[in-house]
């Protein structure tokens, strides 16, 4: 499997549909349209990349998130913002213990997953907002190993959460009540089927496969569910000094990547070999 | 006679005291210079081997090469409170050496041997992964290559090592001839401060 750039979206800038000073997470909906968490405001792009329309949010925001009814969740400091699809905030989950720098949000059977790095685990919440459980806390060194500073994962349509382990080289995976069930991954120094440095992959993103960033140099990759490596997406095309590069796949299997230095979305789609 | 006397005395009195000033004057200056002493020091920003931005060059090794002290006065120093405590360290291990049984890489990066891993508390022997790690750098073997400050630095590490003059070490020979052979200018001149 092979893939090719087709479009770059943003940039470094001030003007329309450019990213101020940070890209910190990315989303794409069933539409396509893409959804861009930079500095403290949503982007929104259509699927052709073009800019429909952007809004404030109260903090920086880490991480958004596009909910099945549309409505649209971004990852703060001890809050999570919800708007619908206009960008109107429709309400903000607050809790300064159990949502400390949230750095990915997803969601599994009519509940919602925060990332939290401060924690360093997967908080589960209903869709009222109450909490559940947790997932990646419970283990001899209470969390995931996230020298980056990012939690990041992503849901497959059983339900299992496939979460970035970086410090162990792994992606692991959960149930939604955090019975760890395996991982992928390996560490490798050379090869492209394993995971190098000193701890990647950084960012997950889960479809038909499982999707990866790493820093370091700075690339993305596609394994299987059973831990093949099928594609190096792209290297080259990323700022050498990229970290925690938000990823997104959208439902025709294109892969989004988010240029932390370049602060541009950068889009590959698949080539037919 | 007791004119003699007097004059005699306040002479001694006056050189006695004359010496007693110059010796508090002196500790005092001592002190002084050594509070508010300035000293050569690496500057991290500057330094090519901690300065963002650089990456895929050779760590630079001129601290080593060029320090007039026959095993140079600077020292890599891991500031534990930044450390990452990652089971692969890039700065202990040569992350791009063969992976041995363990699934760690084979070989070390200091050419010295100056680093020491050790597990924090009990290893997981069923998941060794599962676990911090701290690391210490041996003054006593470590020359300030830079090769662990080069691999620790963003976004491979946390940036949690740095060269550092050690003043016990350093002559301070005003014209560090480290400075004049630095690229950066990273080598400065600072008020050494005590706590």
């Amino acid at each position: 499997m092979e893939y090719r750039q087709v479009a770059a979206i943003g940039g470094k800038g001030a003007g329309p549909g450019q990213f101020g000073a940070s890209l910190r997470g990315i989303a794409v909906d069933a539409a396509g349209n893409v959804y861009a968490a930079n500095d403290s405001q949503i982007t929104l792009f259509d699927a052709g990349g073009r800019l429909r329309r952007r809004w404030s949010t109260s903090q920086p925001v880490h991480s958004v998130a596009v909910a099945g009814d549309g409505a649209v969740y971004t990852g703060q400091i001890h809050q999570i913002e919800i708007f619908d699809s206009a960008g109107t905030l429709i309400r903000t989950w607050r809790d300064d213990a159990l949502l400390g720098r949230v750095t990915a949000i997803g969601f599994v059977d009519g509940d919602v997953l925060a990332g939290d790095a401060t924690g360093r685990a997967i908080r589960r919440f209903d869709s009222s907002g109450k909490f559940r459980n947790n997932i990646g806390r419970d283990n001899p060194l209470n969390g995931l190993l996230i020298p980056n500073g990012v939690v990041d994962f992503g849901v497959d349509a059983h339900g299992i959460v496939h979460a970035a382990n970086p410090g162990k080289h792994r992606v692991e995976r959960y149930t939604p009540g955090g019975e760890l069930l395996g991982h992928i991954g390996h560490f490798h120094g050379t090869d492209p089927a394993g995971f190098g440095g000193c701890c990647n992959p950084t960012n997950v993103a889960v479809r038909d496969r499982i999707y990866c960033t790493e820093k370091a140099g700075p690339r993305a990759k596609v394994y299987s569910f059973n831990g093949e490596l099928e594609a190096v997406v792209a290297s080259d095309v990323f700022g050498a000094n990229c970290k925690n590069m938000s990823i997104a796949v959208d439902e025709h299997g294109r892969v989004y990547v988010a240029d932390t230095v370049k602060l541009a979305i950068f889009v590959f789609e698949p080539v037919a070999i | 006679m007791s004119g003699d006397f007097s004059r005699r005395d306040l002479l001694h009195k006056a050189a006695r005291g004359t010496v007693l000033a110059t010796m508090a004057g002196g500790a005092g200056f001592l002190v002084k210079k050594a509070n508010g002493q300035v000293v050569w020091q690496v500057d991290a920003a500057r330094c090519l081997n901690s300065r963002l931005g650089e990456v895929g060059v050779a760590a630079c090794n001129l601290c080593t090469t060029e320090c007039v002290v026959s095993l140079s006065a600077v020292r890599a120093v891991n500031e534990h409170s930044r450390c990452g405590r990652c089971n692969i360290c890039p700065a202990y291990f040569n992350i791009t050496s063969a992976v041995d049984q363990r699934g760690l890489p084979s070989e070390k990066l200091c050419p010295r041997d100056a680093i020491t891993r050790k597990p924090i508390g009990k290893a997981d022997p069923e998941d060794p992964a599962n676990n911090f790690y701290e690391y210490v750098i041996d003054e006593e073997k470590c020359d300030g290559c830079g090769k662990c400050v080069m691999q620790c630095k963003e976004p491979l590490g946390l940036g949690s090592i740095a060269l550092k003059i050690r003043y016990n070490r350093c002559v301070d020979c005003n014209r560090c001839a480290i400075s004049k052979a630095c690229p950066k200018d990273a080598l400065v001149r600072v008020k050494r401060m005590f706590a």
